[in-house]
């Protein structure tokens, strides 16, 4: 470098940089200005010197100049590793991607720069400037460039925006390329020399100072502040010397005595050097110098850059370059740890804290007074309008808006099921459509006319008919159209060829495929197509395509000859330069030609040096056009691409007529694949904005891989639709759908309504991979129509879905579009960049593609933590290998409470049970206290629900004799089970009235009532009944509940026969019952007797009432008619405690109320003793019992009446006696029906609601359905007597259809009643006429009353049903005793079909005929003998646990044999011979039994039975018993048992 | 856990309803029951009280005070179910009927320690202005067929109409 130059440049530089200083106003620069004029001293050098000086320094710059270079160079080079990738091992990509990123991270710092002036330019108040500045540039002054700047390339240094920047910058690397001056560099005493001798005044004088004294302390640098501002001490301390020695001066002259005392000595002066030199052993001054990285690092370890290996690292804090340099330096001095410096040898440092935007609000301005920025503007209140995109707000008219979706089809252009012919099939239809498309068009057609009209108006351009037009005109329009005729005719021909070859390609394919047909000898696809020849008119054919020709020749011609004469011209201009070319070449050689022109010429000559062979060579002339050529090219190109003359059009026309091979004449493969085909069907799911809204039904695929749906769905949506995506699903066979491809469809614009929607079509491929073992080719894999498998074609799944999307119009004709203010994307501000939201709209949050647009445009920092999620989740969604969720999770936290896993929970036996009891399984409804461990649970527990899961479908034998009872036994369970099932459902429904108790609306008899109450007396001398309140039955619990049974008074009860001993048998009454105990032998009167043990009455009654297996029992009475007039108390216990009147109405219990005679056995052994004590033992026999199931209680609230005791036909010991002291009146009533009688009163206590069985229209009553509600459902159930019978169970209902159908077929006139009876409630019994009298027939026991019974159980008769007619009773009592069943009397009973209303001759829906098996009688012996014998003998030894029970098998016989009696006698005239019988066989013992007679539904029932009779109560030690079974089969299944219990005691 | 019977817990519950404001009546009396679910049971104490009619204090706030003790102790194995007090305040009407003033319920606090419930007390409405009269003129007004209805939801849920 030239070092004149270099000095003026300097100069300027300091010059330009003193003018600055003012308004740079650097603090430093200023403090100096301010002191320099105090000096006031002339300046002491000239400018030569100043210059001298500066060019001595311009010397010393010279290599200092040179060093930033290297030193950049250098800087470059340390960067080299850090831009390159550290590990060699780093692949290209790892470079490009570095690349990208620190060129993306450069585009965002330039955004975020971008957006910062953004945002300040949008800060209303202007920035203090003022302020600002000085800071600003003070940075840049004091540290040249920012470490920012310096750490870029050398092209920010270009850029300088201000002169003094660089200049600073320059000095500044002066100061640091000051160590490593070269050692010619001037010594340090020649530096001092010069300091010491020159006092600058010039400022830059100041500036250049340290430098020499940075250059005397070489190894050592110095702060750039420091020494100037010593120096400046220093100086002023000599400067101030002159002043000094003048006081001194002044001092002496006024004392000079003081002189002799002082020793004057010259004030030490220290060097700066030395003194620098000693600060130097005591100070430490960390060098400015940036530190080489190998200090920083430990040996031998190369800097590792860890955001070059993808780690994130934060952007560092902005701290300048040299205090990070002084810091670095310090810190290797002091500690040489290394620990302060990262992998990357750089100071580590936490993340920048500072926002790149500010937080708070701009500081205001001294300017601007503060009221300015506080006053209040007023504004008027705009209303908010939700500006939501996504969800419609409330200001708008409706909420919902609806988009139809019409799928209507589908096809498949290609899927894996397609054949070879299929294939080609596709291919042929896809062609043949772009065919029919291009022919619809008919470009070719429009471009020929387009290219006439040119050429007319051409022709009529070139005729001068226009005179008026100028020349030029003519002929400009002229060329124009020649231009545009040349461009339409290489369109057309362009698309002749086209067309050309479409048609050729069809044929070809056709061709194709019809030779594939044939070579596999089936056809797949009934694609057809057939070649329609258009005839021609030749001769005018041939004359406009020779017209055609000659005129495209001619242009041709005419553009040639344009064409030659340009060239001809461009040739005569090239040669001309040629030729001067050549003559200068001529001038050249001649030597000494240079003028004043030519060497500017020189450059031109020289540069195209390179290319001599180019323009040099003579330009040779444009060969003429050649006529004959341009027609043979014409030709050709016409013969190619054009239908030749004369030859016909051919059309092409696809059509299905073709006829598809039949399965059975394909090969194996071939059908394979149909059947491949038959087994695929189709479906798609409607996704709106990514969620399934529907899907269509799923369709098989057709044999033509088309599917039609023609469905509408109807989008009722609330928000505006972001997407709307079909996808295709096949299922093959039963295997789960796959999903094929998805289809995106467009959403319509808000002018497409539905009706105006075209049906578009939109295509969609996948790009899964089929492999197919048949002749179906596959998608995704290569195959071939070669044989030798060359010309391979890979095809992937592809189709087309037809369609419509459009927006629903309401009722009244308005469109449901949402409206547009809801599409708009809303505000976009300043800030957009940094929040996606607000950028790209929420919708884009949920469409993924438009977030990772957002996130590749904004460039974010993908290794930032705060992005970490974003990035994952934009990672995801572009990737498409990871599986995103396209559907909303409702728990999305659930994984993070589930603290077991599941399988671990469901191992639980707690929370089974828990799980269990919340299901209302019926063992663990009411399971209380479940325990809190799982080891305090006992697997028992589960093990009747365990047995009874696996028994569901397992027929138990054990309990049923027969299967078929089994069977049914079954059915009534699963019925029962539903039935409480449903309850159970209702019990959670509650009504107003379930929970509140309210006044009824009053009515005007209410309230008169009500108010004429107010008047009576409070305490009325005949008080009323009052209803008991009754009690919602589920609010209840154990104890609450009991049965009150009142036993009244008994009649008629059988009294004591003195059985054939040797005692002396009691008398019995002379009268005797009808005419079968006019046989009993002796009879004495009911006087107590002496001979009888202990003189008893001829019975001692009492009753015992047994529920629930608590049994309750009467005082003793005494006689045949006793009363007790006794109330028990019984307490109710509901199934597993359940008080819900769904359970309590399945509660299956029954009251027994059994009458025992107890007897009193004298013991005493020895006659002597009898004065003492009495020995006695009692004894009790079983009388009769009655039986009430706990469901007729509970529905009847109240049982009340007299009830026939279950007397046993045979009771030993005991006869029928009348009571001589009764003698009432209804005793011949009574003669129609013996037996004994009871009057109970029950209830239960509290009253209980009855179960509201209405309201859900069933009844568990007797498992079965209720067909109560009318009489004409009557009819309905006739229908059910099959049922009935198969099922062998019914209600009292069915059992009266069945029987009086059996009168009516007997021809017996016979009519069904409906009324109430006691116990049963509402029932129905049957009424026959017979022999004046009228029966009553209870169709359950097969009792039967006359009218007049008292004791008739039917209490209340509601309508008679005979079997043409229904009648109602419309007598003024209801009571069998009181009415008249005379139906053809109109005025009593009112008949439902009459004359208005006939009788429509209803057909019955029953079988005409009911068909009765015969029972298998083998089965009915084994049932009686091995099972309900065995089991029953068991039973009472197990109700003996205390005692021995022995057998007596003799007795046992005798009673098996006489069981069978019973059942063909009834019971009737047995009991003489019988008793006979006994008394031959079992003369000495004393014998008490007797028969039970019942049907055989289960074996339950026959144990409590036996249970109730007590038989088993007798603990006389010597006692045996007897017990026999006889079953009666009946056909059907009916099965009547009998069982003879019996105990005896041998006599003594 | 010694061997003899299941493990429990124990949930001693004592307090007292201390008052009640009910600015429009007096001469107040209280019930109170716990209702509780399957798994509990009580071991000691009473689960129903009916406290004595209080009458309103003559100050400024007009409590009606009863502080009427409540001493029961829960046992259960299982916090579903946990008991709830459920407190029916009745007083005389105009015309001298012992009517329904208030029903209320709250959970037994879950947390050892002292604690202070308040509870909004309410009554069902008649369900026409006519019979609203009529209850009011008869004494009768609507009530519950059980106070423990209120601290059950069976049946409260809405139905599908």
């Amino acid at each position: 470098m030239n070092p004149r130059e270099e000095k003026v440049k300097i100069i300027t530089e300091e010059f330009i940089e003193n003018d600055e200083d003012a308004n740079v106003g650097k603090r430093k620069k200023n403090s100096k200005v301010q002191r320099q004029p105090r000096k006031k001293q002339p300046p002491t050098t000239g400018p030569d010197k100043m210059v001298s000086e500066e060019s001595h320094l311009g010397n010393q710059q010279e290599p200092a100049q040179d060093k930033p270079q290297t030193r950049l160079l250098s800087v470059t080079a340390r960067r080299g590793p850090r831009s390159l990738p550290p590990i060699p091992s780093a692949s290209r990509i790892g470079f490009a991607e570095f690349s990208m990123r620190e060129r993306m991270r450069e585009k965002l710092q330039a955004a975020r720069s971008k957006a910062e002036s953004a945002l300040l330019q949008e800060i209303p108040t202007p920035r203090p400037r003022r302020l600002r500045s000085p800071s600003v540039k003070e940075l840049e002054t004091e540290f040249g460039t920012e470490s920012g700047k310096e750490v870029g390339s050398t092209q920010q240094e270009d850029d300088s925006q201000s002169y003094s920047r660089v200049k600073f910058h320059v000095s500044a690397r002066k100061i640091k390329s000051k160590p490593q001056v070269p050692p010619g560099f001037p010594s340090a005493e020649e530096a001092y020399n010069f300091f010491t001798f020159t006092f600058d005044p010039e400022p830059e004088e100041a500036e250049e100072k340290p430098k020499h004294q940075d250059g005397t302390n070489q190894e050592e640098e110095e702060g750039e502040e420091e020494p100037p501002a010593q120096e400046g001490a220093n100086r002023m301390d000599e400067e101030e010397l002159p002043h000094g020695k003048d006081a001194e001066n002044f001092l002496l002259g006024l004392d000079h005595t003081a002189n002799e005392f002082l020793a004057v000595r010259p004030a030490d002066y220290e060097s700066v050097h030395v003194r620098l030199q000693r600060e130097k052993e005591m100070l430490f001054i960390p060098s400015r110098l940036t530190v080489p990285t190998y200090k920083k690092l430990p040996e031998n370890v190369q800097p590792r850059f860890l955001e070059d290996e993808g780690l994130y690292i934060g952007e560092r804090p902005e701290v300048a370059r040299t205090n990070q340099n002084i810091m670095e330096n310090r810190l290797l001095t002091q500690e040489p740890g290394r620990r302060w410096f990262g992998d990357d040898g750089r100071i580590l440092a936490l993340p920048n804290p500072i926002k790149p935007f500010p937080s708070r609000p701009p500081v205001l301005t001294q300017e601007q007074s503060i009221k300015t920025e506080l006053e209040t503007l007023y504004k008027k209140a705009v209303k908010y309008v939700h500006r939501s995109q996504h969800m419609i707000g409330s200001g708008d008219p409706s909420g919902n808006f609806q988009l139809d979706i019409d799928i209507s089809g589908l096809i498949f252009t290609h899927h894996p099921c397609f054949s070879r012919e299929h294939v080609l099939a596709a291919k042929l239809a896809q062609l043949y459509d772009q065919y029919l498309a291009r022919h619809q068009r008919n470009k070719a057609k429009f471009l020929t006319d387009k290219l006439q009209a040119l050429r007319n108006a051409v022709q009529t351009g070139l005729n001068p008919e226009k005179p008026h037009q100028s020349l030029d005109m003519i002929q400009k329009t002229i060329n124009e159209y020649k231009s545009e005729i040349r461009q339409t005719r290489k369109l057309r021909d362009a698309e002749q060829e086209r067309d050309r070859t479409l048609l050729k390609t069809i044929i070809k394919v056709w061709k194709e495929m019809k030779s594939l047909r044939e070579f596999q000898r089936f056809t797949n696809t009934p694609l057809k197509l057939v070649l329609r020849k258009e005839k021609v008119d030749q001769k005018a054919d041939e004359e406009a395509y020779e017209a055609e020709i000659q005129a495209e020749i001619s242009e041709l011609l005419e553009e040639h000859t344009e064409e030659y004469e340009q060239k001809m011209e461009e040739y005569r201009t090239s040669y001309q330069q040629w030729k001067a070319w050549k003559k200068a070449q001529v001038c050249k050689h001649r030597p000494d030609q240079a003028g004043s022109g030519r060497a500017e010429e020189h450059p031109e000559e020289e540069t195209e040096e390179p290319y001599p062979e180019e323009d040099p060579v003579k330009p040779t002339p444009p060969e003429p056009t050649d006529q004959a050529a341009i027609e043979q090219q014409v030709r050709e190109r016409a013969a190619q691409s054009r239908r030749r003359p004369g030859e016909p059009t051919l059309l092409p026309e696809l059509s299905l007529a073709g006829s598809v091979t039949p399965n059975d004449q394909c090969p194996r493969a071939e059908v394979w694949r149909r059947e491949d085909v038959k087994r695929r069907s189709v479906y798609l799911k409607v996704l709106f904005n990514n969620k399934e809204v529907s899907r269509t039904v799923s369709r098989q695929l057709g044999t033509d891989f088309r599917v039609h749906f023609g469905q509408i769905f109807n989008l009722q949506i609330f928000n505006w639709p972001e997407s709307l995506t079909l996808q295709v699903y096949e299922t093959v066979g039963h295997s789960s759908p796959t999903l094929l491809a998805e289809v995106f469809l467009p959403i319509p614009e808000t002018t497409v309504v539905t009706g105006r929607a075209p049906i578009e079509e939109v295509e969609f491929s996948s790009n899964q991979h089929v492999t197919l073992d048949h002749e179906g080719v596959g998608s995704g894999v290569p195959f071939s129509f070669e044989a030798d498998g060359s010309n391979q074609l890979i095809l992937m799944t592809s189709g087309k879905v037809s369609h419509s999307v459009a927006w629903a119009v309401g009722e009244n004709g308005i469109p449901l579009i949402p409206p547009l203010s809801q599409q708009n994307i809303g505000f976009r501000s300043a800030l957009k960049r940094a929040d996606a939201i607000s950028s790209i709209g929420t919708s884009g949050v949920t469409d993924m593609k438009k977030l990772a647009k957002w996130a590749a445009e904004s460039k974010l920092d993908p290794n930032d933590p705060n992005n970490g999620p974003l990035m994952q989740l934009i990672s995801v969604a572009t990737s498409g290998e990871s599986y995103v969720p396209d559907f909303f999770r409702l728990e999305q936290l659930q994984q993070e409470f589930n603290f077991v896993s599941d399988e671990e929970l469901n191992r639980s036996k707690r929370f089974r049970l828990l799980h269990l009891r919340s299901q209302q399984v019926p063992e663990f409804r009411n399971y209380k206290q479940i325990p809190i461990y799982d080891r305090e649970i006992m697997e028992k527990v589960f093990q009747d629900y365990e047995k009874r899961l696996r028994d569901r479908n397992v027929i138990e034998t054990k309990d049923h004799i027969d299967t078929h009872r089994a069977v049914v036994a079954k059915y009534l369970q699963q019925v029962r089970e539903s039935v409480i099932n449903r309850f159970l459902i209702a019990k959670h429904h509650f009504l107003l009235a379930d929970l509140v108790v309210e006044e009824e609306v009053p009515n005007i008899s209410i309230l008169g009532l009500n108010l004429f109450k107010l008047a009576e007396q409070k305490r009325p001398l005949r008080p009323r009944r009052k209803g008991r309140k009754k009690v919602t039955a589920q609010n209840l619990s154990d104890g609450d509940i009991k049965l009150l049974v009142n036993i009244i008074r008994a009649y008629d009860l059988p009294v004591r026969k003195p059985t054939a001993s040797k005692f002396q048998q009691p008398s019995r009454s002379s009268r005797t019952f009808r005419e079968k105990h006019a046989a009993s032998p002796d009879t004495r009167s009911p006087t107590h007797s002496a001979d009888y043990p202990l003189g008893q009455v001829l019975v001692r009654p009492f009753v015992e009432v047994s529920f629930q297996r608590t049994i309750c029992h009467t005082t003793t009475a005494e006689g045949p008619n006793p009363s007790w007039n006794e109330e028990l108390e019984l307490p109710f216990r509901a199934p597993n405690g359940d008080y819900s009147t769904a359970s309590l109405q399945s509660v299956k219990d029954v009251v027994f109320i059994n009458i025992f005679d107890e007897v009193l056995y004298d013991v005493l052994e020895d006659d002597r003793e009898r004065g003492n004590g009495i020995h006695t033992r009692i004894e009790r026999h079983w009388l009769g019992c009655v039986k009430i199931p706990f469901s007729t209680i509970y529905f009847q609230a109240r049982i009340d009446g007299t009830f026939k005791i279950d007397i046993p036909p045979v009771l030993l010991g005991y006869s029928k006696e009348q009571n001589m002291i009764i003698e009432r009146d209804f005793d011949s009533v009574r003669s129609l029906s013996e037996g004994s009688y009871i009057t109970l009163f029950i209830t239960i206590e509290p009253q209980l609601v009855p179960g509201e069985s209405v309201r859900e229209k069933v009844t568990v009553r007797r498992h079965h359905i209720n067909f109560w509600p009318g009489a004409v459902s009557m009819y309905v159930f006739f229908s059910f007597r099959q049922q009935f019978l198969d099922l062998l169970a019914g209600d009292e209902e069915e059992h009266a259809v069945l029987l009086c159908n059996y009168f009516l077929f007997l021809g017996k006139k016979a009519w069904l009643v409906i009324g109430n009876a006691i116990p049963e409630g509402p029932t129905a019994y049957v009424l026959t006429w017979e022999k004046s009298h009228y029966f009553i027939w209870n169709p359950c026991s097969g009792h039967f009353y006359g009218q007049f019974d008292t004791f008739c159980p039917l209490k209340n008769v509601g309508c008679l049903i005979g079997p043409d007619n229904i009648w109602f009773n419309i007598q003024q009592y209801d009571s069998p005793l009181r009415i008249n069943f005379d139906v053809t009397k109109p005025k009593l009973w009112k008949s439902f079909f009459s004359r208005s209303l006939p009788y429509p001759g209803l057909s019955s829906i029953q079988p005409e005929e009911l068909i009765y098996q015969n029972t298998d009688k083998v089965a009915a012996a084994e049932l009686q003998d091995s099972r309900i014998e065995k089991i029953l003998k068991e039973k009472i030894m197990d109700w003996r646990p205390r005692h021995l029970t022995r057998w007596n098998r003799y007795c046992t016989s005798t009673l098996r044999h006489f069981l069978p009696l019973l059942e063909s006698s009834q019971g009737e005239d047995v009991e003489d011979e019988h008793r006979a019988e006994l008394l031959k066989q079992l003369g000495d013992y004393r014998f008490s039994g007797f028969p039970l007679h019942m049907p055989y539904s289960e074996l339950k029932p026959l144990i409590d039975a036996v249970y109730s009779t007590g038989v088993h109560n007798i603990d006389v030690p010597n006692v045996e018993f007897a017990l026999a079974v006889y079953i009666h089969p009946y056909p059907k299944n009916v099965l009547s048992v009998w069982i003879y219990v019996a105990s005896l005691i041998r006599n003594r | 856990m010694a061997a003899g019977g299941p493990s429990v817990f124990l949930l001693m519950v004592n307090g007292q309803v201390e008052s009640a404001q009910f600015p429009e009546f007096d001469n107040l009396y209280c019930k109170y029951c716990f209702v509780y679910g399957q798994d509990w049971a009580p071991t000691a104490g009473l689960e129903e009280g009916i406290s004595q009619i209080t009458s309103k204090s003559r100050d400024a706030c007009h409590a009606l005070v009863w502080n009427f003790p409540i001493d029961i102790t829960f046992k259960s194995t299982n916090p579903f179910g946990w008991p709830q007090i459920v407190l029916s305040v009745y007083g005389p009407d105009v015309f001298g009927n012992d009517v329904v003033r208030g029903y209320g319920a709250v959970h037994v606090p879950f947390s050892p320690g002292r604690h202070k419930r308040t509870i909004p007390m309410f009554v069902p409405e008649s369900t026409s202005k006519l019979q609203k009269f009529t209850s009011w003129f008869m004494g009768r007004r609507p009530e519950y067929t059980d106070p423990k209805v209120v601290a059950q939801g069976e049946g409260r849920e809405a139905q599908p109409s």
